[in-house]
């Protein structure tokens, strides 16, 4: 049920109401615009998410797999010794991305610039060569997932205000405006009648003097 | 009296607040628009490729989005595409409509949605953003889209899904005031 909203019956009031509605009714457009798009990002980013999760096992397992194929044919002692020398930063670029205003991280792995991995190529096999590929491989999926999952929680976050906004607009704000300028207007059209009325009679009083 | 005169300040507030929340939302919306659009030639050589929004934030935009845009385009073709691509949604939430300045953006979005598109002609700009200042090779967002490419939803999620940093959605009055049933009531 709209309320009223208390305001002094004036024309000026009655303009300013109307003035308000129209920017209400313009905000709520595009409010819910923008509640579509971060629905539409929002399911696009959770399919995404369940790909890059399923992925990543994938991946995580066959480099375990690997690796436990290259410990077994080095030894675990020898291929520590040469992982040891493999140690090297992870450079990872990040930024932020705006999603119809939601600013969501960016990141992005920078790839190594030195073509060696750092073990000795004489101690080692194709083993590690390739357990090396698939875990550089695992971290690129973790840093993907990582954004996604940051990016659908701040999607959810905001859905969730957007949806708030929309409909405090769409149950709140614009009836209780409408009710209002339905009020003054009705109002003022009473008084229209009322004024009229009146002259009528005085006119009538003016015609019976003479 | 004086009850009178408090309720009409708590009044007079409270529309002020709602005035400054509601155009603060419109702000808030197209915060993430550029200041100004880069050519893929440029961004590819830059170290990390990124643009100004309007808030002064920037916006990174992916290596491998580019890469691929590079690996469909030739070099001129490279120096045509503005990027971050402006997508406005319309007035029914069906379709959408990429603003473009030539035929490049058209040739990416059919090789992407794998369809050709018809040529369409804007009217007028949708929106109109500061020029941008500065190097030449930055080119202002206002007055240069002449075309638009209308594509629909279940279309816009493709492309997104492909083009993520490299599109950026616009908000704009118009598709606000487009919807008849919003004019009626301003009226």
């Amino acid at each position: 049920m709209p309320q009223l909203i208390k305001v002094r019956p004036t024309k000026i009031e009655l303009v300013k109401l109307k003035r308000r509605l129209a920017l209400a009714q313009r905000v709520q457009k595009i409010v819910k615009d923008r509640l579509s798009i971060l629905t539409m990002e929002f399911l696009q980013t959770a399919k995404e998410t369940v790909e890059a999760k399923r992925s990543l096992l994938d991946e995580i397992s066959q480099m375990y797999r690997a690796l436990s194929v290259a410990a077994g044919y080095h030894g675990y002692v020898a291929l520590e010794k040469e992982l040891l020398a493999s140690e090297a930063d992870v450079a990872v670029t990040a930024g932020l991305r705006n999603v119809a205003g939601v600013r969501i991280p960016s990141l992005e792995l920078k790839e190594p610039a030195r073509t060696m991995r750092g073990y000795g190529l004489l101690e080692t096999s194709s083993f590690v060569d390739h357990s090396a590929k698939l875990a550089q491989k695992a971290l690129k999926a973790i840093i993907e997932l990582s954004e996604l999952q940051r990016g659908l929680e701040l999607l959810g976050m905001e859905i969730s205000r957007t949806k708030r906004i929309t409909n405090a607009l769409e149950y709140i704000i614009i009836p209780n405006l409408q009710a209002t300028i339905h009020y003054l207007t009705m109002k003022f059209e009473e008084r229209d009648r009322e004024e009229k009325a009146r002259l009528k009679r005085v006119k009538v009083l003016l015609a019976r003097k003479e | 009296m004086a009850a009178q005169y408090w309720e009409e300040e708590r009044q007079s507030r409270y529309d002020s607040m709602l005035k400054g929340y509601l155009s603060g939302e419109l702000r808030l919306v197209n915060a993430g628009l550029p200041r100004s659009q880069k050519t893929l030639a440029l961004l590819l050589r830059e170290e990390s490729p990124h643009v100004m929004c309007q808030d002064g934030s920037t916006q990174l935009i992916k290596r491998k989005e580019l890469d691929y845009l590079a690996s469909i385009l030739d070099a001129s073709e490279q120096d045509a595409l503005l990027l971050p691509m402006l997508m406005e949604l319309g007035g029914d939430q069906s379709q959408v409509t990429i603003l473009c300045a030539g035929q490049v953006e058209r040739k990416v979005i059919s090789i992407i949605l794998d369809m050709p598109l018809p040529r369409e002609q804007q009217a007028s700009p949708a929106f109109a953003l500061p020029p941008a200042s500065g190097s030449s090779t930055k080119i202002p967002v206002s007055s240069r889209m002449g075309e638009t490419i209308t594509i629909y939803r279940p279309q816009l999620a493709l492309v997104r899904k492909r083009l993520k940093t490299t599109t950026q959605y616009v908000f704009s009055q118009r598709s606000a005031t487009r919807d008849p049933s919003l004019t009626n009531s301003i009226e």
